[in-house]
């Protein structure tokens, strides 16, 4: 499905674009249903247009889109996570107790960032160096970050100071801003040698090890990486809603599933693009939004979400058949 | 020093109830988000955190039925109805759909009681009118709050366990989960009372969730831990209802048992001939947010907290709550009825 030949952003443009191309194959069906999605949208809702339809809009994917890139790039090195949900609610409780506390916004929110890398890493280390299956790792990992969210703070509270609120979710589209940034961060980690070793680490990981890929490290680091990608989520939860709630995160962990399954990343590793698991992602924020302009009732909506998805998972396969 | 500080404290004083009598000749123009620019026929948008338990089906049917009522006065053109599936951040997406498409007003209950503030003060900046009722966000901003108070469930459903014990016996104590509101609310009510009487001597105390079965699996292990049991004080209805079975299963004599308005426990009530007290949350308290919040688009002045009295079941007015069984699902609540008379009532007191 998709091609596992890696070059960095290249010298000779036609040989990268031609690349990419060919990694698009798998999502072209979903890159379509997504766009067909916001023609909707904006055919529904005029104000998308505007700055603050457009800021509010990009708000509610802006979460979700980040543990979907946490997700993915974890299943890209054949791992998973349960601890996505939690490590989203820890972030946005302790955002919401220390950046208006003694450490202000900089200590803040160095503390939510060196939180989310350093569970992140002992994660990775534990299912890496001592070889355990990384799905009941990161469940008993989910209780352990679940309680301590409960401990930093036992009933919704806290608070984050009005300007930063203002901005990373008031009217400006900030958030999409910092979005298109992680994103073009991600370009650059994947130029660099542990990036490159990330899909090999996944999709053929004895191979790579005999290559001289540093499988081990790779892998940690995307443990470290992705719990950076959550707590980091939480902080702008922290910041949309404007305090912190021990379970806000909750729900981050099947949907960060859904929209990196969605974006046609494969269980066993080294398959599929991150730019599938936004798009993804997209989706499911989209058609939320969507199905209320439509005037769905709610069990139509519970019925429409199951086929839109699973729609978008079999287009390409039906395609693929038909060739 | 001391003259000017109780200046100070004088003039502070004084710009309190400056400030005072400017917020009540505010509240009186109207009710807080209402900006008198919106006029009827109004969108009503219900923002639902989760639609599957019976009790919400229920209040749903009630806010339905309002509307039904209020598109016939020709107040009410549409109601949209979203489910947040239990997810606090899909009820933040809905809510900021709700006000993108313009709703005129917006009644909910919270998934969470602080996640929505934020949003919900961007529809208050925009006239919209906010009832927010059962689950409650700490906010400011929203035209009206409607509840019961879990406090006083626990003090009444206490007192009445006080009287029928004559102030002297040993109780079992069936709590809700530990750590949620509601029961840790309706629990400390108790309190106060169970210290003022020490004849009244606690077993032991349980924590499930407000279901049946694990309700009656505890009791039941508490049944075998002790033969003498001379009331139950539960503080939920689907807990009595399993604390009835329980005794009934093990052939104990039925005891004084405190509950909620669930249909199967009314009816163990009647066929067990227990001697019982029983409160709600009433299912038309979504009615009655819809019918605020219509009100306050019109212009009345709404009070900003308005406290739903508790009804309450007894033996004297239980046969009248079971003839209207049949009207309720058999897993659901039976309420008490009510009016448009009593919904004036509620937004009169101050």
């Amino acid at each position: 499905m998709s091609n596992t030949t890696l070059s960095p952003p290249a010298r000779s443009g036609s040989l990268y674009w031609a690349i990419q191309a060919k990694r698009n194959i798998g999502v072209r069906g979903l890159f379509l249903v997504v766009l067909g999605f916001m023609v909707a949208y904006g055919f529904l809702f005029h104000g998308l247009f505007t700055g603050s339809g457009f800021a509010k809009f990009t708000q509610s994917w802006f979460p979700l889109a980040l543990v979907a890139m946490a997700q993915a790039i974890l299943m890209l090195t054949g791992g998973i996570s349960l601890a996505i949900g939690a490590l989203v609610s820890l972030g946005a409780v302790l955002a919401a107790t220390t950046i208006t506390g003694p450490l202000g916004v900089a200590g803040g929110t160095a503390l939510v960032c060196l939180a989310g890398l350093g569970i992140g890493a002992v994660t990775g280390i534990i299912v890496v160096r001592l070889r355990l299956p990384a799905i009941v790792v990161t469940l008993a990992g989910s209780f352990i970050i679940a309680g301590a969210a409960l401990l930093v703070l036992p009933r919704p509270g806290g608070a984050m100071p009005p300007w930063l609120s203002d901005l990373l979710a008031g009217n400006t589209p900030a958030a999409f801003g910092v979005l298109v940034v992680v994103v073009l961060l991600w370009k650059l980690y994947l130029a660099t040698p542990l990036g490159l070793s990330l899909y090999a680490a996944g999709e053929n990981p004895v191979g790579a090890y005999r290559s001289g890929v540093p499988v081990d490290a790779a892998r940690i680091a995307a443990y470290a990486i992705s719990g950076l990608l959550c707590t980091g989520a939480g902080l702008f939860v922290a910041a949309q809603t404007g305090s912190g709630d021990p379970i806000i995160g909750n729900s981050f962990t099947l949907n960060s599933i859904a929209a990196a399954v969605l974006g046609g990343i494969g269980f066993l590793g080294g398959q599929g693009t991150m730019r599938g698991a936004l798009a993804g992602s997209l989706l499911l924020s989209l058609m939320i939004s969507v199905m209320f302009f439509l005037g769905f009732t709610p069990v139509a909506q519970y019925v429409a979400q199951g086929l839109i998805i699973i729609g978008a998972v079999a287009i390409p396969q039906f395609r693929m058949r038909a060739r | 020093m001391k003259k000017s500080s109780l200046f100070a404290s004088a003039s502070v004083l004084g710009l309190g109830i400056l400030l005072n009598v400017l917020g009540a000749s505010q509240a009186d123009a109207a009710a807080n988000c209402i900006k008198g620019d919106r006029k009827a026929p109004y969108t009503l948008g219900w923002a639902n955190i989760y639609s599957v338990p019976t009790w919400m089906k229920q209040t749903q049917g009630t806010i339905e039925a309002e509307v039904e009522q209020l598109k016939k006065e020709g107040l009410v053109d549409k109601l949209v109805v979203t489910d947040a599936q239990g997810d606090s951040n899909v009820q933040i997406q809905q809510i900021q759909s709700m006000i993108d498409a313009n709703v005129d007003a917006i009644i909910l209950i919270a998934g969470s009681s602080t996640a929505p503030a934020r949003v919900l003060a961007d529809a208050c900046a925009k006239g919209i009118a906010i009832i927010n009722f059962d689950s409650l966000v700490d906010t400011k901003d929203v035209t009206a709050k409607v509840n019961t108070d879990s406090h006083q469930w626990g003090e009444q459903a206490t007192k009445f366990m006080v009287d029928a014990l004559g102030g002297k016996g040993k109780i079992l104590i069936l709590n809700g989960p530990a750590g949620v509101s509601v029961s840790d609310d309706r629990r400390a009510g108790g309190n106060d009372l169970l210290k003022a009487n020490p004849n009244i001597q606690i077993l032991a105390e349980t924590n499930t969730a407000y279901n049946v079965a694990p309700a009656q699996e505890a009791v039941t292990s508490l049944l075998f831990a002790h033969p003498e049991i001379d009331g139950i004080l539960s503080f939920g209805g689907a807990l009595s209802a399993g604390a009835v079975l329980a005794l009934d299963k093990q052939g104990r004599e039925q005891v004084p048992i405190t509950g909620e308005n669930a249909r199967q426990f009314l009816e163990l009530w009647k066929e067990k001939g227990l001697k019982s007290w029983a409160t709600m949350q009433p299912n038309w308290l979504g009615a009655f947010a819809a019918y605020t919040a219509v009100q306050a688009l019109e212009g009345k002045d709404v009070p900003a907290f308005v406290k739903v009295p508790l009804p309450i079941i007894d033996n004297s007015n239980i046969d009248e709550y079971l003839a209207r069984a049949k009207d309720f699902p058999a897993d659901g609540y039976i309420y008490s009825p009510y009016d448009r008379e009593l919904f004036a009532k509620l937004l009169a007191q101050k």
